[in-house]
């Protein structure tokens, strides 16, 4: 499946049945993250949505913290926001791939930082099982 | 060799099901008490495990995905988290319980008390979640934990009177010294103890550690009918000794000692010695399914890199999350708590997790975006529905029954 990215014509996707709580896979296969939320743009919240206007779009995958707003509720503040840019999905299927590596991403700063402060420190961390 | 190697990931999952600690002394427990009278909920859980993992397989196969990553999609963040919830609890209960369960073997063989063991039993699976190979790790375990066939051979040395024997089982009654709710207890305990979730949860992730595709089906499905089966038969020949020994002298089961009693008198020291090697490397299998299962659930539910096919650094989050649960085990074992009765408790959280897990299976095992032409047939799908309907009911009862009865006591 290919994304067209046409404002127009674009790849119809309804983000509760395709998206979310998908994993998000970078371009080697790891696992990034889970579709935790998405931000579309072209809308605002609270505003009726003019039947005549071009689609809304989608802009971000929002990883991380959203989690625990969609469990129990509220909106985090948007300093607290870990988004991955939609330019960035190279395919959407039984999971999201991205087209870059995951080390790339900001959104993957955890990982990274246990990785390498706690992981990586005990012996062995960093070579194959045997 | 290579082809009993080829179900080892199913024979250790088995095991980790079946014949665990908790389960090692319920089988006794039951044959001490109902003679085979609960002979036929085993057959029933056993059926039902296999109609599931074999799902649970087909989709991580097939689509990649393992089991958790599944309930989080199909069943969106709040219902997953209830059921990460109370799954992870029952892993962390049974960790614990399993990390005592090895140091009580290692006392049976060696005297010395379980509580000097419980660090190096601890250290010990750490250390293999850490370094080893998947293959290694379940293929080790795997076939040491035959060694509990020891316990059928013990059961036909003990020449019984199998007449009286298939009368308990294909005619179950009540024993007049036991409550109707004591019976219905270890009913549950036992259909939950077959189809415990972190079997599935282990055996998906496990087939996509071992790099299973559309084309390792069958080995997939040998695995499964191989290995529950397998370990439906152990525990089945764990309450027959029981059954024959301890049923009639009176003898209440409280330890691993006495779980162990009828082999020894069947068959002396050796078969002694198979029996004790057989119980360390099921409770330490079990110890490795439950760690690694603690890790593939909450890596999977929030997208996390996993897998043992990782080197640690590049799944940091899952090993710190083991290694933690492992500290948390070791923690819960210091305060003198008793390992066995740990496990007991496991089952009220099991009222949450199972309906939740097998649910979501059902529902990709049908899905043709995932599962293109391997979906599930129509008898497939009716006996998953009917068990649906079982589980339901066996996690209803589970916390009425266990207050009722005081955990069957």
């Amino acid at each position: 499946m290919t994304i067209r990215r046409d404002q127009t014509a674009g790849l119809v996707l309804d983000a509760q049945l395709h998206l979310l709580d998908r994993q998000v896979l970078d371009r080697d296969g790891v696992p990034v993250s889970t579709v935790d939320d998405v931000e579309v743009g072209g809308i605002r919240p609270g505003e009726p949505v003019d039947p005549a206007a071009p689609p809304p779009v989608i802009t971000d995958l929002l990883v991380g913290t959203e989690i625990a707003t969609r469990i129990f509720g509220g909106r985090p503040p948007a300093s607290r926001r870990m988004p991955i840019s939609w330019r960035l999905v190279s395919d959407v299927g039984t999971v999201v791939r991205l087209g870059v590596a995951g080390d790339s991403l900001d959104a993957g700063w955890v990982e990274r930082w246990v990785s390498e402060h706690i992981i990586a420190r005990i012996p062995g961390g960093r070579h194959d099982p045997e | 060799m290579k082809r009993i190697f080829a179900v080892a990931l199913g024979i250790l999952t088995a095991i980790g099901g079946f014949v665990d600690i908790g389960d090692l002394v319920t089988n006794a427990v039951v044959g001490s008490r109902f003679g085979l009278g609960l002979v036929w909920v085993v057959l029933v859980g056993v059926v039902g495990i296999c109609l599931y993992a074999n799902m649970a397989g087909r989709v991580a196969a097939v689509s990649g995905r393992a089991t958790f990553e599944i309930i989080r999609e199909r069943l969106g963040p709040r219902a997953g988290f209830a059921n990460l919830a109370a799954s992870f609890l029952i892993n962390l209960l049974t960790l614990t319980a399993e990390i005592g369960g090895v140091a009580l073997a290692l006392q049976l063989a060696s005297g010395v008390d379980p509580m000097l063991w419980v660090p190096l039993a601890a250290f010990g699976v750490w250390i293999v979640v850490w370094r080893a190979k998947f293959d290694l790790l379940e293929n080790v375990t795997g076939m040491l934990g035959l060694t509990l066939i020891v316990f059928a051979v013990a059961l036909f040395l003990l020449s019984p009177d199998w007449g009286s024997l298939a009368g308990q089982a294909l005619a179950p009654t009540v024993p007049s010294s036991e409550s109707v709710a004591t019976y219905w207890f270890y009913a549950v305990a036992l259909f939950g103890a077959a189809m415990t979730p972190y079997e599935v949860f282990f055996f998906s992730s496990g087939a996509i550690e071992e790099g299973w595709k559309r084309k390792d089906l069958m080995t997939e499905r040998l695995n499964v009918f191989v290995g529950f089966p397998l370990g439906g038969l152990l525990s089945i020949a764990i309450a027959g000794c029981a059954a024959v020994v301890l049923l009639p002298e009176a003898i209440s089961v409280t330890s691993l000692s006495q779980v162990v009693l009828p082999v020894a008198q069947a068959g002396g020291t050796v078969a002694l010695s198979f029996a004790i090697v057989g119980i360390l490397a099921a409770t330490f299998g079990a110890a490795l399914e439950t760690t690694l299962s603690s890790g593939y659930t909450l890596a999977q539910y929030f997208g996390w890199s996993w897998g043992k096919f990782r080197r640690p650094a590049r799944a940091a989050r899952f090993h710190l999350s083991m290694i933690v649960c492992i500290v948390v085990g070791v923690l819960i074992l210091f305060t003198g708590v008793d390992p066995i009765a740990v496990t007991e408790y496991s089952v009220v959280f099991s009222a949450v997790a199972l309906p939740l897990t097998y649910l979501p299976i059902l529902l990709v095992a049908n899905d043709r975006e995932y599962m293109g032409t391997e979906v599930n047939g129509r008898g497939a799908n009716a006996l998953g529905v009917v068990y649906l309907v079982i589980i339901l009911i066996a996690a209803l009862a589970a916390i009425p029954l266990l207050i009722l009865t005081g955990a069957g006591a």
